[in-house]
């Protein structure tokens, strides 16, 4: 009998506790005696914003294989968080199997995938370019970085996504594109009112925000125009959520609807006591997952979540300090948790 | 066109309406229910942080900084509300038509002071658009949307003039005395609750980890013996949620965190990156190895930085934006009467 995910989540918060000091001083100053817990929710969650002062993991630095970084923020790469992993091969196989049961579902074994975004040797700290160069390797239609990772020193190579599609067409295999809010807005900017026809049954995955890195839109017209340009229907854009300071994905099921994987948690709690908020009620996201066996388990985001069935709402950032007078929020100055939620820098297009 | 001596003149009659305002116990009660300050906290900015004895000087400069405007139109922010002098000055050394628009969640100081003046150029409009305005400057602070709304929607011609989100950073250098300069900078923190662009929310100490610490030790001794005079007033649900957020951070971070009914002192591991703690008396202290250490430690935000204060000013200058007031530990929240607090550029 598989065990319970109150369990494996109790012993990794013992197994963080044990080799990670920062995590025990935090058991320690939230009352909580971590070897005895036997409920997930009782293990104390690390705020994103630790990840980008300290080191968050069990192992020495020599050992890390992987190191993720959130993306620049008004402070300049000083206030990246890091994600170091000793082995990718939990986060690439719960990032896989998620990722194609939540995007590839009715689609043939391979596809064609093509990423709105900078190759990995150009964003290898990325954890989201990770990501989709996995999805492109294991789920795509052999194809080379150039023809996968269609921007090349900021500029969309067009005619490759042009060709590829055409292909695609032809020989009417669905496809998946993959991009970040940012880059689908300069994506639709640089195609004017031009379309570019995905196959039947392809996908758009979109993630992140904007971070200034682009106009601001909203998600429903940005959902509209992307379905509009690549003439599949509204539901076949797909948004992801994610953030660098975990290692599992939530997609929407519904727009604004997301769900988890069986080993990961989104519960929302109270912002000041950090205690679940009732059933359908808006709280921050307490991310509890299980995939993040090296550093940690419990995670606090800045997001706002509301539980609705069997998935969450995502329902934006929880705001910061508003800055009364002039003194500033930590909003403005760190958009700590913004960087935290848009994993990498797949670069502005 | 009025002399420079007539506008000072102006400027003076609204310093002395601020006199009286200091002394109007009535006044203090109902800014105490609309700032969020404790009593103490309000009587503490009426008698130290509103400008009721600046000097010829002070006053000459302001003029000089003011300018002339066919009309100014004032728009107030809400929490460091004795600012509100500064900002009508500036306002009525510019023009003979000013209108005053103060914030919805503190009204109370500028509706008093305009009272209070009883100068008839000087004009209260709460619901006044600042599309409105068809020539002259739009004086206006607080947020950082706050000013860009303003400049998206002021008519052309029209000049806009905007001090956005800002902070304090102090400086206590290697020949620091310890005690001495939390105690002075304990004063900076406490001012307003820490809601200002004055107030310090980072301290950089001069030398190793272990200095910080010992900084660490006394800002909490400082804060929490203050705290007994000068009570910490009611924190917004945002601002205790931010502060959960940040205490648990550095909790997870190092293990030198002081908390309490006074706020929170946090010390970073050596060389971790600045993480600006929120409102409410909380300070997140850094050892600095060098004055070159601070200064790559602050660049990133030099943008933001309004003041900086020090022990030893004279060393702080070296490392501080050009645009950031120097202020001695204990001074950071009372700069002179000689122009906006915030010198960014406007």
């Amino acid at each position: 009998m598989p065990e319970s995910f109150d369990r494996l989540a109790c012993d990794l918060a013992r197994f963080q506790a044990e080799h990670i000091e920062g995590y025990a001083r935090l058991c320690r100053a939230r009352g909580v005696d971590i070897t005895s817990i036997d409920r997930a929710i009782d293990a104390p969650a690390v705020p994103a914003d630790a990840f980008k002062i300290t080191r968050v993991a069990t192992f020495p630095e020599h050992e890390a294989r992987a190191v993720f970084r959130t993306s620049g923020t008004t402070v300049g790469a000083q206030a990246r968080g890091v994600h170091a992993m000793r082995d990718t091969a939990t986060y690439d196989a719960a990032a896989l199997a998620f990722g194609r049961r939540m995007l590839a579902h009715g689609m043939p074994e391979r596809f064609p995938v093509v990423v709105l975004g900078p190759p990995p040797e150009a964003a290898a700290d990325s954890s989201l370019t990770h990501m989709l160069a996995l999805f492109a390797r294991e789920m795509g239609t052999p194809a080379s970085n150039a023809e996968t990772f269609i921007v090349e020193d900021g500029i969309f190579d067009i005619s490759t996504f042009d060709e590829r599609a055409a292909r695609a067409l032809v020989l009417g295999t669905p496809m998946l594109v993959a991009a970040t809010s940012f880059a689908l807005v300069h994506w639709l900017d640089a195609l004017g009112d031009d379309v570019f026809r995905l196959p039947p049954g392809s996908r758009v995955m979109q993630t992140g925000g904007f971070k200034g890195r682009s106009r601001e839109v909203d998600p429903a017209h940005l959902r509209r125009q992307v379905a509009r340009a690549f003439r599949i229907e509204v539901q076949a854009v797909v948004s992801e959520y994610g953030m660098t300071e975990l290692s599992s994905q939530f997609y929407e099921r519904k727009p604004g609807w997301y769900v988890e994987p069986p080993w990961a948690r989104v519960v929302p709690v109270d912002p000041v006591s950090l205690a679940p908020v009732p059933d359908g009620e808006i709280g921050i996201a307490r991310i509890e997952d299980l995939m993040n066996v090296d550093s940690a388990v419990c995670v606090l985001a800045a997001d706002r979540v509301r539980r609705v069935g069997g998935g969450f709402e995502l329902l934006g950032r929880q705001p910061g300090a508003p800055s009364r007078g002039c003194s500033i929020a930590i909003d403005d100055m760190m958009q700590s948790a913004l960087a935290s939620t848009e994993r990498g820098s797949p670069g502005k297009p | 066109m009025r002399t420079a001596e007539e506008r000072a003149h102006d400027v003076m009659r609204l310093v002395e309406a601020a006199r009286r305002l200091a002394e109007d116990a009535a006044i203090a009660h109902e800014l105490t229910r609309s700032t969020g300050l404790s009593p103490e906290g309000v009587e503490r900015a009426l008698s130290r942080h509103l400008e009721t004895r600046p000097s010829r000087a002070e006053i000459d400069a302001l003029v000089r900084y003011a300018g002339n405007a066919e009309r100014v139109l004032v728009v107030l922010s809400a929490n460091v509300f004795v600012a509100a002098l500064r900002a009508i000055a500036i306002g009525r050394a510019a023009s003979d038509h000013v209108v005053v628009r103060p914030s919805r969640r503190e009204p109370i100081f500028a509706r008093a002071l305009i009272e209070a003046a009883s100068d008839p150029a000087i004009a209260l409009e709460p619901h006044i658009g600042v599309e409105t305005i068809d020539s002259g400057e739009i004086h206006v602070y607080g947020r950082d949307e706050t000013v860009a709304f303003t400049r998206a929607h002021a008519r052309p011609g029209v000049r806009v003039r905007g001090h956005g989100a800002g902070m304090g950073v102090a400086w206590i250098s290697r020949s620091a005395a310890l005690d001495h300069s939390a105690r002075r900078l304990a004063d900076d923190v406490i001012a307003f609750d820490q809601r200002g662009c004055l107030s310090p929310r980072i301290a950089l100490v001069e030398g190793d980890y272990e200095r910080g610490v010992a900084f660490a030790h006394c800002m909490h001794a400082a804060l929490s013996d203050v705290a007994q005079m000068v009570p910490r007033g009611v924190l917004t649900e945002a601002e205790r949620a931010e502060a959960v957020r940040w205490s648990d951070a550095l909790s997870f971070a190092t293990g030198a965190l002081h908390a309490g009914d006074f706020g929170t002192v946090g010390i970073a591991p050596s060389g971790a990156p600045l993480l600006v703690p929120p409102p409410g008396r909380h300070l997140h202290i850094a050892p600095a190895p060098n004055i070159e250490a601070a200064r790559a430690m602050l660049a990133p935000m030099d943008g933001a930085i309004v003041t900086v204060g020090s022990d030893d000013p004279g060393r702080a200058e070296l490392f501080a934006p050009p645009h950031a007031r120097i202020a001695e530990l204990g001074a950071m929240q009372r700069p002179p009467f000689d122009g906006p607090v915030d010198r960014r550029d406007p």
